[in-house]
């Protein structure tokens, strides 16, 4: 695991049906220590994903750099690891050669790989569906899968955009239990994307509110753990954090 | 109605048991009106021979062993076209559909060779190639290629982006990605390019032997033509059917199987 540094990050692309320049992504820094939490949170077209997609390497930056370790980041590599909305599992493999891919593309011999693959697929609960293909899990283990095939890879950060948020309300709370408990347990740098104002504060260390490409606050969750809905959905300290991000993010 | 219902539910269960006698059934009827029709003479047996008699020459040249031998011409053909016409189309569209340079140069010329057409190349052919293998080679790659680059191409084009962002994110090399992601992300439309372009290359094919062939089914029915002889028209026809049948439910159906339908990225 390795830290995650932005330094000033920006992004202006010229809109061409507007005609003009517009910024995505204004002036943002944000220091995130190896093994930490955090989540972004803002509303649709806050630039949140563009700040994903260019932390993952997919997208070009036009101002400021981003370090993983120190490290100026060039393009997409398996030091950043991405969790997709979408899941983005490769239908043509079955669930384990899906999460056996990063170790595969390291030249990992099949043996072990697959040993890897299993280790983690018993770590979400799905060794059961290791020889299943992916258009034959719902859309929560479907998720699952995405998660651990991202972590498999042993990446140095891990990338999540809003990845639960195309999956039913109660196997959501379900998969952010199991995301803190499966960080707890490897404890990865992540970078959570998310319009959810309570799975925000429920998943992080650390809660930034952004809007209209800029952080507008950063507000730290000292919340105990592990963490349960049970616990918390009722919890005075979680109800008044989850208000002032809200308060935060309306505000703008 | 409801005995009718009980009907279809009972041939349903037994196609499901027996699946080559639900290939079998749908043609009864149409040979039952194709016997009754000749039967009762409306034409002149000479102009529309009945099942019998074209049964009875299947088993004639099968015996003479000129069906077998024609038979093989004409697959080994369709074979050798088909593999060409795969072994360049693939490639040629996986081009076409990764690089917008190679589609911009591209692009134009194949459309514009697309509308010759496979058969009005044969003129020239023969002139270049006489009457053999290599004429009857071209016409089928010809054929074959066209389907399979543009299915291909589009496959390509289908995949969606974030197949690639994922392949790259967990530590995929730009050819690793053409290996682990366009191929199979394609391969669902390169199965439906192969099928149409073997379609039209069997044609193809017949209508090359028609009209530069030595041998082959094509041929067999238009040497019946000269010898006056319907009952072997006949045959080659219903050979043609069968035998793209069984191309279809032995080799291209279950290659659809195992792959897009398996995949759920085509319905079944």
């Amino acid at each position: 695991m390795k830290s995650l540094t932005l330094r000033n990050l920006s992004k202006t692309y010229f809109d061409l049906y507007a005609g003009t320049q517009v910024t995505a992504v204004h002036d943002v820094s944000l220091d995130v220590p190896a093994g930490e939490f955090v989540s972004i949170v803002g509303p649709s077209g806050c630039g949140k994903s563009t700040i994903l997609n260019m932390i993952a390497g997919f997208i070009p930056i036009t101002g400021g750099e981003i370090l993983v370790g120190g490290a100026p980041v060039k393009g997409p590599g398996r030091d950043r690891g991405v969790v997709f909305q979408s899941f983005a599992l490769f239908p043509w493999r079955t669930v384990l050669d899906n999460v056996a891919f990063g170790p595969k593309m390291r030249g990992i011999a099949k043996a072990e790989r697959e040993q890897i693959a299993r280790e983690y697929l018993a770590l979400a609960k799905l060794s059961e569906a290791a020889d299943r293909y992916p258009n034959e899990l719902s859309g929560g283990m479907q998720q699952r899968v995405g998660v651990v095939r991202a972590l498999a890879n042993e990446p140095d950060v891990l990338l999540m955009d809003e990845p639960f948020a195309s999956v039913d309300a109660q196997t959501r709370m379900t998969l952010q239990e199991e995301l803190t408990r499966i960080w707890q347990e490897k404890k990865p740098t992540v970078v959570f994307i998310t319009h959810d104002v309570s799975e925000a504060v429920f998943l992080a260390n650390r809660v930034i509110a952004l809007s209209r490409g800029r952080v507008l606050d950063e507000i730290a969750v000292e919340l105990p753990r592990p963490r349960s809905w049970d616990a918390l959905h009722e919890d005075a300290a979680f109800k008044a954090l989850t208000g002032r991000v809200l308060q935060l993010v309306r505000s703008a | 109605m409801t005995a009718l219902l009980k009907l279809w539910g009972g041939y349903l269960r037994l196609t499901a048991r027996w699946p080559s006698i639900g290939s079998i059934v749908p043609f009864l009827p149409v040979i039952a009106a194709w016997w009754l029709v000749t039967a009762l003479e409306l034409f002149p047996r000479v102009f529309l021979p009945g099942p019998v008699e074209v049964a009875q020459s299947f088993v004639t040249l099968t015996y003479k062993g000129i069906l077998p031998a024609y038979l093989q011409d004409s697959m080994v053909r369709l074979a050798v076209g088909a593999f060409w016409g795969i072994a360049l189309g693939i490639p040629l569209g996986l081009l076409i559909g990764l690089s917008r340079r190679a589609h911009a140069v591209l692009w134009p010329l194949l459309l514009f060779f697309q509308a010759i057409g496979d058969i009005a190349w044969l003129p020239i052919l023969v002139i270049w190639f006489g009457y053999g293998l290599v004429t009857m080679t071209f016409v089928i790659v010809y054929t074959v290629i066209f389907p399979v680059v543009l299915n291909t191409v589009l496959g390509v084009r289908t995949i969606h982006v974030n197949m690639y962002r994922a392949a790259l994110s967990l530590g995929a090399s730009r050819l690793r990605v053409l290996w682990e992601v366009v191929l199979p992300g394609a391969l669902p439309n390169i199965v439906t390019g192969l099928r149409n372009g073997l379609g039209y290359g069997w044609r193809a094919l017949i209508a090359a032997e028609i009209i530069v062939g030595t041998s082959g089914i094509g041929f067999l029915m238009f040497d019946a033509r000269r010898a006056g002889s319907v009952v072997e028209i006949i045959l080659g026809m219903i050979i043609l059917g069968i035998l793209w049948y069984i191309v279809d439910s032995w080799i291209l159906a279950p290659i659809e199987r195992a792959t897009g339908q398996r995949w759920g990225m085509v319905m079944r």
